[in-house]
Parts: structure tokens; sequence; C-alpha cells
């Protein structure tokens, strides 16, 4: 059993199906959830969060249907909203102790974690202060603050660093870092930068167009250490891709003759050139390098619409 | 978590039913209501009818009190059904500027910020924050409303030389019965015209507007058609029309306009109806856009 498990789930809202048949199972500590605008990703947590039902298949958080046992989800789930959301008439204390309340926590003990909440984040100085006074920077904090104070074992991040500047931003990853580190709390992660999940997260969910692009544990991509290579081509690339690729590599184009590869253990660099040779292909660059969460985003946005992929590089 | 380590500890403590976190939001809402100097200054405005109902039920139990302010007899002083309709009518309208101030506090801080999708990630159901606001609007209007017609009740069966209370127990359930009709009404009323007003001063007039605007249309069409249905849509005239028949006061003169109790029922029912209906389409924590 995964910390996210989704079976077949497709969503609709009205007539339009938003989240189509997801399958997959989620188990990373920290679960980076990425994908273009209108890809699904918020719709994806609100079904989490039980507010948009199924119109097929389920979606179970730490093994509890997320529509049926809807309070016992949300119970063990703290949820930072990507827009603003909180009640600009409270202090600080007093909104994150209203919100671990209603998390179930006794009064007295909502109001110890909610001072240590804040004091975490780095708001103990200006926690008496209303939350309408607060800077954008201040304000994204005091919902991760609300989120933590409850001590939740699912933690939904829906794009932590949104408008924050560097500073604040770097505070905010290495929050996130440090929580992870903690261990009892799991994240997901919204984001669409590609750095905040690369830097904080273990495994990635790709979606697009309400589909599952690709799935894959980002450590373990890191730890395989297989060979990449970027090739620069001149010529016919295509033919040379579907050369390389009977050869046995793994390979992707883009744009401008670009092509990114994997290269077995068996294949030698100099098999490259006497394909290119043969085929009329003029190689101008050729890199080793690693792969990176970019590249393993801009494959699964390659990917025929509809295909699930489970990315292996 | 620790203010002075600075680091994250995970919460392994005890955990509140479901079932009172309904009660956390009716707690802060009642703390948020009573946190303005306007609801103090209201209620303490509400509070003013019942001493001066207090002071001439005493004076109508006590005749030496009554001599020594130079009045020869009980008369002008009776304490009937009359008189309990009297105050109920004035509580009640007095209840109205209070909840018209009291629920746009309660709805609109929250929508104005967009706090709903935090509110109810927690494990709350959007039936449950309604019901948790509502406690609270009610349980502020009690105090106007209910409560302190019951104690001048109690009072006067008290002062009474007479076996008054036995008498007169259907004047007691018509003032509990009358005073909760009327503040259910205004309560999810008012809950619903601020979850569509953002602005709190607005939704403070909305609900103003809501209970004279159609009873001035509903006038307009009494004196045009010349029918009493017109009434239906005159909140004031439905409700004392209902307190009346509940305290058991006698009619007024005006008895060919006299409403039948279904229809007064069916009408303050409808109104509740379409207030829920409101409420379900506003207190959401995502606007689904169809398409």
């Amino acid at each position: 059993m995964g910390i996210i498990d989704l079976n077949g789930l497709e969503v609709r809202l009205g007539n339009r199906i938003v989240l189509d048949g997801l399958t997959g199972s989620l188990q990373g500590q920290a679960i980076g959830l990425l994908g273009p605008n209108g890809a699904g990703k918020s719709t994806l947590i609100n079904t989490l969060l039980g507010f948009h039902p199924p119109s097929r298949g389920t979606a179970h958080v730490f093994g509890l249907d997320s529509q049926r046992d809807r309070a016992r989800v949300r119970g063990s789930i703290g949820y930072m909203p990507e827009n603003d959301s909180f009640i600009g008439n409270m202090s600080g204390v007093r909104f994150v102790r209203y919100m671990a309340e209603l998390a179930g926590l006794p009064a007295g003990e909502a109001l110890e974690r909610a001072h240590e909440a804040l004091f975490y984040v780095g708001l103990g100085e200006v926690r008496y202060r209303k939350v309408n006074t607060y800077s954008l920077g201040m304000k994204q904090l005091i919902k991760l603050a609300q989120a933590l104070a409850q001590g939740p074992r699912l933690l939904i991040l829906d794009e932590p660093t949104n408008g924050l500047d560097p500073m604040a931003r770097q505070r905010m990853i290495q929050l996130i870092k440090e929580i992870r580190e903690q261990g009892s709390v799991r994240l997901l992660i919204s984001s669409h930068l590609l750095r905040d999940i690369d830097e904080t997260c273990d495994e990635v969910l790709i979606l697009k167009d309400g589909r599952i692009a690709a799935l894959c544990n980002i450590e373990e991509e890191r730890r395989s250490n297989r060979s990449f290579m970027e090739l620069e081509t001149v010529g016919a690339t295509e033919q040379f891709s579907v050369s390389i690729r009977g050869l046995g590599c793994e390979c992707a184009c883009f744009p401008g003759g670009r092509i990114k590869l994997v290269i077995p253990d068996h294949i030698e660099v100099r098999d490259l050139y006497v394909i290119a040779s043969a085929q009329g292909v003029l190689i101008r660059r050729m890199n080793r390098r690693r792969d990176s969460l970019e590249d393993i985003f801009l494959r699964a946005m390659d990917n025929e619409v509809g295909r699930t992929a489970h990315v292996s590089l | 978590m620790s203010v002075y380590k600075h680091v994250y500890r995970a919460y392994d403590g005890k955990v509140t039913p479901v079932w009172t976190r309904v009660f956390v939001l009716a707690r802060y809402g009642f703390a948020e209501a009573w946190s303005s100097k306007i609801t103090i200054g209201l209620f303490t405005l509400c509070l003013l009818p019942p001493i001066v109902f207090l002071i001439l039920i005493y004076l109508a139990n006590n005749p030496i009190a009554r001599a020594l302010i130079g009045v020869r007899g009980p008369q002008g002083l009776n304490i009937d059904a009359r008189l309990f309709l009297t105050l109920i009518e004035v509580q009640s309208w007095f209840a109205l500027p209070l909840a018209s101030w009291i629920a746009p506090r309660l709805i609109t801080f929250d929508l104005a910020d967009n706090a709903l999708p935090i509110l109810l990630s927690h494990p709350i159901s959007r039936f449950g924050y309604v019901l948790g606001k509502f406690v609270a609007l009610i349980a502020s209007l009690s105090v106007v409303t209910w409560v302190p017609c019951l104690l001048l009740f109690a009072y006067q069966s008290y002062s009474s030389p007479l076996p008054w209370a036995a008498e007169n127990l259907q004047i007691a359930g018509g003032l509990l019965a009358g005073e909760l009709i009327w503040i259910t009404l205004l309560s999810i009323l008012g809950l619903a015209l601020s979850s569509w007003v953002k602005w709190r001063v607005m939704a403070t007039g909305a609900i103003f507007a809501a209970v004279f605007v159609p009873a001035g249309v509903g006038g307009i069409v009494t004196g045009v058609l010349r029918t009493k249905w017109g009434f239906l849509l005159n909140i004031p005239f439905m409700m004392t029309a209902l307190w009346r028949r509940l305290l058991g006061a006698p009619e007024s003169a005006r008895a060919s306009f006299s409403l039948p109790l279904e229809a007064i029922a069916a009408m303050l029912i409808l109104a509740c109806f379409l207030c829920a209906a409101m409420l379900n389409a506003r207190i959401r924590a995502r606007e689904v856009v169809r398409g």
C-alpha cells in the first residue's frame, strides 16, 4: 500500500474530463507533482481532499478512500493551498490555533503547537500581528505553519514558493527539506518549478492533459548512475535516432537536431559515429551528462498524448 | 516542534471527536461576533426594553410601589398575552439590527480572504461549517430574545399572587417557539445574504432590505389587487400574526387580512429553503467552472 493509491481515477467537472483514468501508487517520502497549466494537478489535490468526487475509480490516502473516509483523510492531511487563503482579521497565532483545533487538537495543545509552528517557520516575532498585515512571503509561511501545527501524516503543498523572492524561496525549500528529513511527515508538493521539485522530492508524478505522463523515483534515477549523452546533430536526425534505438539505446529527440540518449554498457561511442557516417548525419556536439528532472519532464511532455509511461532512463 | 529548539515534532496526542469541530467554529464565531464594540452597544440597547417590562411587571404585582408613584389601581398594567406580545415584538425587532451586524462578521471575513479552502480541508463538512456559524448566531440572538422573555415570564410567575403561571403556560411556550422561529429565520437569512455579499456594510443593508423590501412589494400587491395574499411577502406582518396565535393573544381588528397559519408556515419554510440553496451555492472550497 502506498501513501497515495490511484485506481483508474477519473474526475469530471461539468462535461470536462479533468483527470482521466489515473492509476499508480505513490510511495516516496516527498512526492513532486508536475505538469503544465491545466494538467490536473490542483484537481488531483482537491480530489484527495474530497472536494471533488471521482466520476470513476478511486483515490486512497494511507489506504482510506478519499470520498468515503473523507473526514479521516482530511484529519491526516495538512494542506497549504496555492492562493491566498487565511482569515486576515485574526492574529497569526489565533489563526493557526483555530486551524489546529479544527483538525482535532484540544484547545490547550492547539495553542502550544500554534506558537511552536510559528516559531518553526520563522514567524515567531510577528505572531500577534493580524494576518492581513503580513507580506506575501509571510502569508506563504503562515499557510505552512497552519498545515504543520496539527502534526499531519501527509503535508500537501500547492505551489509553496509562489511569489517568493529568492531568499524567501530558499528558506521555504530549506524548511521543506528539514520536514522531509525529520521523517514523520510525507510530502506531496505541486509546483511549476522543476528546480523546487528537484531539490525537495524523491519521487515525481508528471501529469499531462489529465493523464499520467510519467511516474518515477528521482532518487533511484540519480542512483542508477547510467550513462547519458546529449548529441547535437545535423541531417536526418529522425532516421539516425531510429537506428541508434536499434542498437539498444533509449533516446528522445528534441527540436534543433538535439538527441538525448542512454547508452547500454555493450555499446561504444564509436558505434554512433559509424551509424552517423553511414547515414550522412553530422554530429556537431557530444556531451556526457547525468539526467535531470528537466529531462524527465520534457520527455514526459514529448510522449504521445495519453500514453502512460513509467520513465526509466 | 519546540519554541526554543526550532525543530519539527509530530503530534501524537489525543484528538477531539469529529462532531465537536462544529463547536470550535461556533466558539470562534461567537468570539468574533462579540469582539466588536458595536455588538456590545447593540446588545446593551436590546436589554433596555426587558428592563422597562421588568419594572412594569414589578409595578403590576406591587401595590405599595404603585401607590408610591401615584398609580391607584392595577388598570393598564394587566400582565397578559397582549403585554408579552408587545415584548416579543419589541425584542424581535431589536434582534434584527444585532443579527444584521453579527451575521456578516461570521461569514464575510472567511470569504473576503478566501479562507474556505483551508477551513474545509480540515475534517469539517460544508454543512458543519454553516451549522457552526448558525449556532454562533443563534446563541448570540438568544441572549436578547427568548432568554429575557422567559426570564420576565418566570419573574411574573414568581411575583404574581395568583396561580398565574399554570394558567398562562401557553405564553411561555409561545415566547420560546415564536422567538426560536424568528431567530432561526434571521440567522439563516443573515448567513445566506452574507455569503453572497463580501462587503460587510452592504451585507448588513441587504439583510434589512430582505426583510422590508418584500414587505413593501407585498403592500403594493395587497393595495392594487385588493387581496390579503400580498401579506405573504410581508415578514413583519406574518411574524406578528404567528406570534399572536402562539401566545394566544386576541386577533387585531383587521380580521379580513388574517392569513392562514399553514400559508405563513409554508412561506417561512420556503424562505429557509431559498436561503439554504444560496448557502449551498456559495459555501464551497472550490468554485467549479462548468463547461
